[in-house]
Protein backbone atom coordinates (compact mmCIF):
# COMPACT_ATOMS: atom_id res chain seq x y z
CA UNK A 1 0.00 0.00 0.00
CA UNK A 2 3.15 2.35 1.11
CA UNK A 3 4.36 2.24 -2.21
CA UNK A 4 1.17 3.25 -4.06
CA UNK A 5 1.21 6.28 -1.91
CA UNK A 6 4.58 6.83 -3.07
CA UNK A 7 3.93 6.53 -6.41
CA UNK A 8 4.58 9.21 -9.60
CA UNK A 9 0.93 9.51 -9.90
CA UNK A 10 0.42 10.72 -6.28
CA UNK A 11 3.78 13.05 -6.41
CA UNK A 12 2.02 14.72 -9.81
CA UNK A 13 -1.67 15.09 -8.20
CA UNK A 14 0.01 16.59 -5.10
CA UNK A 15 2.71 18.34 -6.85
CA UNK A 16 0.24 20.25 -9.32
CA UNK A 17 -1.68 21.75 -6.78
CA UNK A 18 1.49 22.84 -4.75
CA UNK A 19 2.81 23.96 -7.93
CA UNK A 20 -0.31 26.08 -8.82
CA UNK A 21 -0.18 27.88 -4.66
CA UNK A 22 3.42 28.71 -5.51
CA UNK A 23 2.49 30.07 -8.41
CA UNK A 24 -0.46 31.59 -6.39
CA UNK A 25 2.36 33.37 -4.40
CA UNK A 26 4.58 34.47 -6.60
CA UNK A 27 1.60 36.51 -8.10
CA UNK A 28 0.95 38.02 -4.94
CA UNK A 29 3.99 38.81 -4.59
CA UNK A 30 5.15 41.13 -8.17
CA UNK A 31 1.62 42.49 -7.40
CA UNK A 32 2.36 44.09 -3.75
CA UNK A 33 5.74 45.08 -5.13
CA UNK A 34 4.11 47.06 -8.04
CA UNK A 35 1.60 48.25 -6.37
CA UNK A 36 4.50 49.35 -3.34
CA UNK A 37 6.34 51.44 -6.42
CA UNK A 38 3.17 53.05 -7.07
CA UNK A 39 2.50 54.47 -4.06
CA UNK A 40 5.69 55.85 -3.67
CA UNK A 41 6.94 53.47 -0.91
CA UNK A 42 10.31 52.85 -0.24
CA UNK A 43 11.83 49.77 -2.26
CA UNK A 44 14.78 49.19 0.33
CA UNK A 45 12.05 48.77 2.94
CA UNK A 46 10.51 45.93 0.76
CA UNK A 47 13.93 44.33 0.30
CA UNK A 48 14.55 44.10 3.13
CA UNK A 49 11.15 42.79 4.13
CA UNK A 50 11.83 40.09 1.79
CA UNK A 51 14.81 38.99 3.53
CA UNK A 52 14.03 39.21 6.95
CA UNK A 53 10.88 36.88 5.88
CA UNK A 54 13.24 34.51 3.87
CA UNK A 55 15.73 33.92 6.50
CA UNK A 56 13.08 33.87 9.17
CA UNK A 57 10.90 31.37 7.07
CA UNK A 58 13.86 28.80 7.18
CA UNK A 59 13.73 27.14 10.33
CA UNK A 60 10.08 26.60 10.80
CA UNK A 61 10.30 25.25 7.34
CA UNK A 62 12.96 22.44 8.14
CA UNK A 63 10.23 22.15 11.50
CA UNK A 64 7.42 21.76 8.99
CA UNK A 65 9.47 19.04 6.50
CA UNK A 66 9.55 17.11 9.48
CA UNK A 67 5.99 17.06 10.13
CA UNK A 68 5.89 15.31 6.48
CA UNK A 69 8.22 12.77 7.28
CA UNK A 70 6.41 11.71 10.84
CA UNK A 71 3.11 11.80 8.92
CA UNK A 72 4.54 9.78 5.71
CA UNK A 73 5.35 6.48 7.75
CA UNK A 74 1.50 5.77 7.08
CA UNK A 75 0.33 8.25 4.86
CA UNK A 76 2.96 8.27 1.98
CA UNK A 77 5.38 11.23 1.08
CA UNK A 78 3.19 13.13 -1.15
CA UNK A 79 -0.18 13.60 0.39
CA UNK A 80 1.69 15.16 3.78
CA UNK A 81 3.71 17.02 1.52
CA UNK A 82 0.61 18.83 -0.22
CA UNK A 83 -0.97 19.04 3.41
CA UNK A 84 1.86 21.37 4.94
CA UNK A 85 2.73 23.36 1.84
CA UNK A 86 -0.60 24.47 1.02
CA UNK A 87 -3.27 25.19 4.08
CA UNK A 88 -2.21 22.89 6.65
CA UNK A 89 -0.09 23.50 10.15
CA UNK A 90 2.14 21.56 11.29
CA UNK A 91 0.64 21.46 15.44
CA UNK A 92 -2.92 20.27 13.63
CA UNK A 93 -2.31 18.13 10.76
CA UNK A 94 -0.90 15.31 12.74
CA UNK A 95 -3.67 15.54 14.99
CA UNK A 96 -6.80 15.69 12.63
CA UNK A 97 -4.48 13.23 10.50
CA UNK A 98 -4.78 10.93 13.46
CA UNK A 99 -8.63 11.24 14.27
CA UNK A 100 -9.72 10.70 10.72
CA UNK A 101 -7.48 7.76 10.63
CA UNK A 102 -10.08 6.39 13.50
CA UNK A 103 -12.78 7.42 12.08
CA UNK A 104 -12.19 5.78 8.70
CA UNK A 105 -11.89 2.94 11.36
CA UNK A 106 -8.60 2.30 12.04
CA UNK A 107 -6.87 2.18 15.01
CA UNK A 108 -4.82 4.41 14.71
CA UNK A 109 -2.22 5.66 12.08
CA UNK A 110 -0.40 3.35 10.57
CA UNK A 111 0.67 1.86 7.90
CA UNK A 112 0.17 -1.79 8.20
CA UNK A 113 -3.74 -0.76 8.53
CA UNK A 114 -3.89 1.77 5.35
CA UNK A 115 -6.46 0.58 3.15
CA UNK A 116 -7.26 2.65 -0.33
CA UNK A 117 -10.83 3.91 1.28
CA UNK A 118 -9.42 4.63 4.21
CA UNK A 119 -6.56 7.04 2.93
CA UNK A 120 -8.82 8.54 0.83
CA UNK A 121 -11.84 8.92 3.80
CA UNK A 122 -8.82 10.41 5.43
CA UNK A 123 -7.41 13.01 2.81
CA UNK A 124 -10.80 14.11 2.42
CA UNK A 125 -11.59 14.48 6.03
CA UNK A 126 -8.26 17.02 6.48
CA UNK A 127 -9.37 18.52 3.67
CA UNK A 128 -12.62 19.43 5.18
CA UNK A 129 -11.34 20.25 8.59
CA UNK A 130 -9.11 22.58 7.72
CA UNK A 131 -10.57 24.36 5.17
CA UNK A 132 -12.57 26.88 6.71
CA UNK A 133 -10.38 29.90 7.00
CA UNK A 134 -10.43 30.20 3.38
CA UNK A 135 -14.28 29.74 3.05
CA UNK A 136 -14.46 32.61 5.25
CA UNK A 137 -12.24 35.05 3.80
CA UNK A 138 -14.04 34.31 0.50
CA UNK A 139 -16.98 35.82 2.29
CA UNK A 140 -16.38 37.87 4.66
CA UNK A 141 -13.15 39.37 4.13
CA UNK A 142 -13.49 42.35 2.41
CA UNK A 143 -17.22 43.11 4.91
CA UNK A 144 -14.87 42.63 8.29
CA UNK A 145 -11.85 45.27 7.12
CA UNK A 146 -13.99 47.40 5.34
CA UNK A 147 -15.96 47.18 9.04
CA UNK A 148 -12.38 47.76 10.58
CA UNK A 149 -12.13 50.80 8.61
CA UNK A 150 -8.47 49.70 7.66
CA UNK A 151 -7.43 49.70 3.57
CA UNK A 152 -6.67 53.71 3.35
CA UNK A 153 -3.57 55.21 3.31
CA UNK A 154 -4.28 57.37 5.62
CA UNK A 155 -6.15 54.97 7.91
CA UNK A 156 -4.02 55.12 10.83
CA UNK A 157 -2.34 58.26 10.55
CA UNK A 158 -5.37 59.66 12.65
CA UNK A 159 -3.97 58.13 15.69
CA UNK A 160 -6.39 55.55 16.55
CA UNK A 161 -6.56 52.68 19.11
CA UNK A 162 -6.29 50.01 15.78
CA UNK A 163 -2.44 49.95 15.70
CA UNK A 164 -2.63 49.30 19.67
CA UNK A 165 -5.13 47.20 19.56
CA UNK A 166 -3.11 44.83 16.75
CA UNK A 167 0.23 44.83 18.96
CA UNK A 168 -1.74 43.89 22.26
CA UNK A 169 -3.38 41.22 20.33
CA UNK A 170 0.02 40.13 19.63
CA UNK A 171 0.96 40.12 23.30
CA UNK A 172 -1.96 38.26 24.29
CA UNK A 173 -1.12 35.88 21.54
CA UNK A 174 2.73 35.14 22.36
CA UNK A 175 1.64 35.37 26.13
CA UNK A 176 -0.72 32.34 26.13
CA UNK A 177 1.71 30.45 24.36
CA UNK A 178 4.54 31.39 27.47
CA UNK A 179 2.10 30.80 29.94
CA UNK A 180 0.92 27.59 28.36
CA UNK A 181 4.98 26.74 29.10
CA UNK A 182 5.42 27.84 32.51
CA UNK A 183 2.10 26.02 33.27
CA UNK A 184 2.93 22.85 32.01
CA UNK A 185 6.49 22.42 33.72
CA UNK A 186 4.47 23.74 37.08
CA UNK A 187 1.66 21.01 37.06
CA UNK A 188 2.05 18.96 33.98
CA UNK A 189 2.98 16.20 36.19
CA UNK A 190 0.44 16.93 39.04
CA UNK A 191 -0.96 20.33 40.52
CA UNK A 192 1.92 22.39 41.57
CA UNK A 193 4.55 19.82 41.14
CA UNK A 194 7.31 21.61 39.20
CA UNK A 195 7.90 18.04 37.41
CA UNK A 196 6.36 18.82 33.94
CA UNK A 197 9.11 19.77 31.13
CA UNK A 198 10.70 23.06 31.82
CA UNK A 199 12.29 22.37 28.43
CA UNK A 200 10.21 24.93 26.11
CA UNK A 201 10.92 27.39 28.88
CA UNK A 202 14.78 27.02 29.13
CA UNK A 203 14.08 27.62 25.03
CA UNK A 204 12.05 30.49 25.59
CA UNK A 205 14.26 31.91 27.67
CA UNK A 206 17.46 31.18 25.55
CA UNK A 207 15.83 32.65 22.21
CA UNK A 208 14.72 35.74 24.31
CA UNK A 209 17.76 36.59 25.95
CA UNK A 210 19.77 36.15 22.31
CA UNK A 211 17.17 38.05 21.29
CA UNK A 212 17.94 40.85 23.77
CA UNK A 213 21.66 40.83 23.12
CA UNK A 214 20.75 41.53 18.95
CA UNK A 215 18.56 44.14 20.14
CA UNK A 216 21.67 45.70 22.22
CA UNK A 217 24.38 45.32 19.77
CA UNK A 218 21.39 46.44 17.34
CA UNK A 219 20.81 49.86 18.91
CA UNK A 220 24.32 50.33 20.12
CA UNK A 221 25.92 49.83 17.00
CA UNK A 222 23.47 51.44 14.63
CA UNK A 223 23.77 48.31 12.60
CA UNK A 224 19.96 47.97 11.34
CA UNK A 225 20.58 44.76 8.92
CA UNK A 226 20.88 42.83 12.26
CA UNK A 227 17.65 43.19 12.62
CA UNK A 228 16.46 41.10 9.33
CA UNK A 229 18.25 38.08 11.11
CA UNK A 230 17.30 38.49 14.78
CA UNK A 231 14.65 36.36 14.58
CA UNK A 232 16.34 33.43 12.80
CA UNK A 233 19.22 33.80 14.66
CA UNK A 234 18.05 33.60 18.04
CA UNK A 235 15.29 30.60 17.24
CA UNK A 236 18.38 28.55 16.46
CA UNK A 237 20.03 29.39 19.65
CA UNK A 238 17.05 28.47 21.45
CA UNK A 239 17.07 25.75 19.73
CA UNK A 240 20.57 25.12 20.08
CA UNK A 241 20.31 25.04 23.76
CA UNK A 242 17.40 22.33 23.34
CA UNK A 243 19.81 19.82 21.78
CA UNK A 244 22.11 20.25 24.10
CA UNK A 245 20.03 20.46 27.14
CA UNK A 246 18.68 17.10 25.70
CA UNK A 247 22.24 15.67 25.24
CA UNK A 248 22.72 16.56 28.74
CA UNK B 1 8.21 57.85 2.89
CA UNK B 2 8.08 59.65 -0.12
CA UNK B 3 11.52 61.43 -0.35
CA UNK B 4 12.70 59.63 -3.02
CA UNK B 5 11.84 60.78 -6.41
CA UNK B 6 8.48 59.73 -7.15
CA UNK B 7 6.27 62.33 -5.30
CA UNK B 8 2.60 61.98 -5.51
CA UNK B 9 -0.41 63.79 -3.75
CA UNK B 10 -2.17 61.80 -0.79
CA UNK B 11 -5.35 61.84 -3.22
CA UNK B 12 -3.43 60.15 -6.58
CA UNK B 13 -2.03 57.35 -3.47
CA UNK B 14 -5.09 56.84 -2.07
CA UNK B 15 -7.03 56.40 -5.73
CA UNK B 16 -3.61 53.84 -6.51
CA UNK B 17 -3.70 51.81 -3.58
CA UNK B 18 -7.48 51.36 -3.71
CA UNK B 19 -7.98 50.22 -6.97
CA UNK B 20 -5.10 47.44 -5.86
CA UNK B 21 -7.24 46.59 -2.82
CA UNK B 22 -10.11 46.21 -4.47
CA UNK B 23 -8.33 44.09 -7.09
CA UNK B 24 -7.05 42.09 -4.36
CA UNK B 25 -10.18 41.19 -3.29
CA UNK B 26 -11.19 40.09 -6.46
CA UNK B 27 -8.35 38.05 -7.20
CA UNK B 28 -8.06 36.77 -3.68
CA UNK B 29 -11.23 35.02 -4.10
CA UNK B 30 -11.14 33.53 -6.95
CA UNK B 31 -7.61 31.86 -5.66
CA UNK B 32 -9.34 30.62 -2.73
CA UNK B 33 -12.04 29.26 -4.45
CA UNK B 34 -9.66 27.48 -6.87
CA UNK B 35 -7.81 26.33 -4.37
CA UNK B 36 -10.80 24.98 -2.28
CA UNK B 37 -12.00 23.02 -5.89
CA UNK B 38 -8.19 21.56 -5.55
CA UNK B 39 -8.29 20.68 -2.21
CA UNK B 40 -11.46 19.10 -1.73
CA UNK B 41 -10.99 17.46 -5.68
CA UNK B 42 -7.48 15.56 -5.23
CA UNK B 43 -8.87 13.13 -2.64
CA UNK B 44 -11.20 11.95 -5.49
CA UNK B 45 -8.93 11.89 -8.02
CA UNK B 46 -6.32 10.14 -5.49
CA UNK B 47 -8.98 7.99 -5.34
CA UNK B 48 -9.59 7.54 -9.25
CA UNK B 49 -6.58 6.10 -9.19
CA UNK B 50 -6.38 3.86 -6.00
CA UNK B 51 -9.37 2.65 -6.92
CA UNK B 52 -11.64 3.60 -3.72
CA UNK B 53 -13.93 6.67 -2.88
CA UNK B 54 -14.29 8.37 0.57
CA UNK B 55 -16.39 6.65 2.68
CA UNK B 56 -19.01 9.75 3.70
CA UNK B 57 -20.84 7.82 6.96
CA UNK B 58 -17.12 8.13 7.99
CA UNK B 59 -16.65 11.42 7.06
CA UNK B 60 -19.59 12.77 8.83
CA UNK B 61 -18.24 10.67 11.96
CA UNK B 62 -14.95 12.23 11.79
CA UNK B 63 -16.52 16.12 11.20
CA UNK B 64 -18.56 15.77 13.72
CA UNK B 65 -16.16 14.35 16.36
CA UNK B 66 -12.83 16.96 15.11
CA UNK B 67 -14.01 19.15 12.45
CA UNK B 68 -16.80 21.08 14.55
CA UNK B 69 -13.25 22.28 16.78
CA UNK B 70 -11.65 23.15 14.11
CA UNK B 71 -14.56 25.01 12.38
CA UNK B 72 -14.81 27.18 15.63
CA UNK B 73 -11.08 27.37 15.56
CA UNK B 74 -11.24 29.24 12.24
CA UNK B 75 -13.97 31.29 12.65
CA UNK B 76 -11.42 32.62 15.62
CA UNK B 77 -8.23 32.91 13.53
CA UNK B 78 -10.30 34.50 10.78
CA UNK B 79 -11.37 37.38 13.43
CA UNK B 80 -8.15 37.25 14.91
CA UNK B 81 -5.67 37.23 12.17
CA UNK B 82 -7.63 38.90 8.94
CA UNK B 83 -6.65 42.96 10.63
CA UNK B 84 -3.43 42.11 11.43
CA UNK B 85 -2.58 40.63 7.87
CA UNK B 86 -4.72 43.12 5.59
CA UNK B 87 -6.72 42.14 2.91
CA UNK B 88 -3.84 40.23 0.73
CA UNK B 89 -2.14 38.88 3.25
CA UNK B 90 -5.32 37.32 4.49
CA UNK B 91 -5.73 35.46 1.35
CA UNK B 92 -2.70 33.94 1.11
CA UNK B 93 -1.91 33.02 4.57
CA UNK B 94 -5.18 30.98 4.86
CA UNK B 95 -4.09 29.49 1.57
CA UNK B 96 -0.64 28.28 2.85
CA UNK B 97 -1.13 27.90 6.08
CA UNK B 98 1.09 27.54 9.05
CA UNK B 99 -0.40 30.79 10.45
CA UNK B 100 0.33 30.70 14.27
CA UNK B 101 4.07 29.01 14.20
CA UNK B 102 5.53 31.04 10.79
CA UNK B 103 2.81 33.73 8.82
CA UNK B 104 1.62 36.07 11.93
CA UNK B 105 5.22 35.92 12.92
CA UNK B 106 6.74 37.09 10.22
CA UNK B 107 4.53 39.15 8.97
CA UNK B 108 4.59 40.93 12.50
CA UNK B 109 8.50 41.00 12.57
CA UNK B 110 8.88 42.86 9.21
CA UNK B 111 6.32 44.88 10.07
CA UNK B 112 8.49 45.86 13.09
CA UNK B 113 11.44 45.85 11.10
CA UNK B 114 9.96 48.52 8.58
CA UNK B 115 7.46 50.63 11.15
CA UNK B 116 4.25 49.70 9.55
CA UNK B 117 1.53 50.74 11.29
CA UNK B 118 -1.83 48.29 10.95
CA UNK B 119 -4.68 49.23 8.71
CA UNK B 120 -2.47 51.46 6.66
CA UNK B 121 -1.45 50.89 2.66
CA UNK B 122 2.15 50.44 3.51
CA UNK B 123 1.04 47.69 5.78
CA UNK B 124 -0.98 46.23 3.15
CA UNK B 125 2.15 45.47 0.80
CA UNK B 126 4.91 44.87 3.35
CA UNK B 127 2.47 42.03 5.05
CA UNK B 128 1.84 40.28 1.49
CA UNK B 129 5.57 40.89 0.52
CA UNK B 130 6.10 39.06 3.61
CA UNK B 131 3.76 36.10 3.74
CA UNK B 132 4.15 35.53 0.00
CA UNK B 133 8.31 35.13 0.47
CA UNK B 134 7.61 33.13 3.74
CA UNK B 135 4.87 30.79 1.59
CA UNK B 136 7.38 30.17 -1.21
CA UNK B 137 10.51 29.26 0.99
CA UNK B 138 8.09 27.12 2.71
CA UNK B 139 7.46 25.68 -0.34
CA UNK B 140 10.90 25.30 -1.67
CA UNK B 141 12.45 23.98 1.46
CA UNK B 142 9.66 21.02 1.47
CA UNK B 143 9.69 20.17 -2.22
CA UNK B 144 13.74 20.32 -2.03
CA UNK B 145 13.40 18.27 1.39
CA UNK B 146 10.59 15.58 -0.24
CA UNK B 147 13.52 15.34 -3.10
CA UNK B 148 15.96 14.72 -0.53
CA UNK B 149 14.07 12.70 1.70
CA UNK B 150 16.28 9.53 1.69
CA UNK B 151 19.49 11.14 1.84
CA UNK B 152 18.26 13.78 4.49
CA UNK B 153 15.66 11.78 6.67
CA UNK B 154 18.71 10.19 8.76
CA UNK B 155 19.86 13.87 9.76
CA UNK B 156 16.65 15.19 10.46
CA UNK B 157 15.49 12.80 12.79
CA UNK B 158 19.25 12.14 14.57
CA UNK B 159 18.35 11.61 18.17
CA UNK B 160 20.45 15.01 18.84
CA UNK B 161 18.89 17.11 16.53
CA UNK B 162 15.05 15.86 17.47
CA UNK B 163 14.78 18.21 20.32
CA UNK B 164 15.87 21.21 18.45
CA UNK B 165 13.12 20.76 15.86
CA UNK B 166 10.25 19.99 18.51
CA UNK B 167 11.12 22.97 20.15
CA UNK B 168 10.92 25.58 17.29
CA UNK B 169 8.14 27.04 18.34
CA UNK B 170 8.96 28.10 21.87
CA UNK B 171 12.21 29.52 20.26
CA UNK B 172 9.73 31.65 18.23
CA UNK B 173 7.57 33.02 21.16
CA UNK B 174 10.80 33.03 23.60
CA UNK B 175 12.25 35.68 20.47
CA UNK B 176 9.10 37.40 20.18
CA UNK B 177 8.35 37.84 24.11
CA UNK B 178 11.22 39.54 24.48
CA UNK B 179 10.88 41.78 21.11
CA UNK B 180 7.39 42.55 22.14
CA UNK B 181 7.36 43.09 26.40
CA UNK B 182 10.08 45.38 26.40
CA UNK B 183 8.15 48.44 25.81
CA UNK B 184 5.09 47.10 26.60
CA UNK B 185 5.83 45.02 29.67
CA UNK B 186 3.11 47.31 31.92
CA UNK B 187 0.10 45.21 28.89
CA UNK B 188 2.05 42.34 29.10
CA UNK B 189 2.46 41.43 32.75
CA UNK B 190 -1.30 40.82 33.07
CA UNK B 191 -2.23 38.17 29.90
CA UNK B 192 1.20 36.63 30.90
CA UNK B 193 -0.05 36.43 35.03
CA UNK B 194 -3.53 35.52 34.40
CA UNK B 195 -3.42 32.48 31.77
CA UNK B 196 -0.38 31.37 33.57
CA UNK B 197 -1.75 30.39 36.92
CA UNK B 198 -5.04 29.30 34.85
CA UNK B 199 -2.62 26.56 33.24
CA UNK B 200 -1.48 25.50 36.47
CA UNK B 201 -4.96 25.05 38.08
CA UNK B 202 -6.17 23.36 34.53
CA UNK B 203 -3.13 21.86 33.34
CA UNK B 204 -5.35 20.30 30.67
CA UNK B 205 -5.46 23.43 29.12
CA UNK B 206 -2.20 23.37 27.39
CA UNK B 207 -3.36 21.08 24.89
CA UNK B 208 -5.41 23.73 23.74
CA UNK B 209 -3.40 27.00 23.44
CA UNK B 210 -4.59 27.67 20.22
CA UNK B 211 -7.71 28.74 22.11
CA UNK B 212 -6.56 30.05 24.73
CA UNK B 213 -5.35 33.41 22.61
CA UNK B 214 -8.63 34.62 22.61
CA UNK B 215 -9.16 35.19 26.51
CA UNK B 216 -5.52 35.99 26.58
CA UNK B 217 -5.98 38.68 23.53
CA UNK B 218 -9.03 40.02 25.07
CA UNK B 219 -6.94 40.81 28.38
CA UNK B 220 -4.31 42.27 27.00
CA UNK B 221 -6.71 44.47 24.54
CA UNK B 222 -8.57 45.95 27.44
CA UNK B 223 -4.95 46.97 30.01
CA UNK B 224 -3.68 48.78 26.63
CA UNK B 225 -7.58 50.32 26.47
CA UNK B 226 -7.78 51.47 29.70
CA UNK B 227 -4.05 52.88 29.18
CA UNK B 228 -5.11 54.35 25.59
CA UNK B 229 -7.95 56.16 27.39
CA UNK B 230 -6.37 57.62 30.69
CA UNK B 231 -3.47 58.80 28.11
CA UNK B 232 -5.87 60.71 26.09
Amino acid sequence: MLSTLNSPTMYLICGAIVLFVAGVSVFFMVRAWRAGIAIGMDKTKMKRTITASATFSVLPSLGILLGVIALSGALGTPLPWLRLSVIGALHYETQVAEAAAEAAGLSGLSASEMTPQAFVTIAFLMAVCIMWGMVFSVFFNKKYLKKLGSGGVKAASAGGFGDTAMTAMFIGLVSAYIASYIGGFVSGQGLFSFKGSAMPLLVAAVSAAVMALFIWIEEKKKAEWIEGFALAASMLAGMAAAAIAAAL
Amino acid sequence: MEEKKIILTEEEKQTRFEQYNNRTHVIGRIVCIITLILLTGAPFVMGLYLGAMPDFKAVGRGFLSIGIVYFVSCIAEFLVYTPMLGAGGTYLAFITGNLINMKIPCAMNARDIVGAKSGTAENEIISTLSIATSSLVTILVLAAGVALLIPLQPILQDPVLQPAFDQVVPALFGAMAYKYYRKNMGTAIWPLLIMSLLFMLVPSLTGSTSFMIIPSGAIAILIAWLKYKKGK
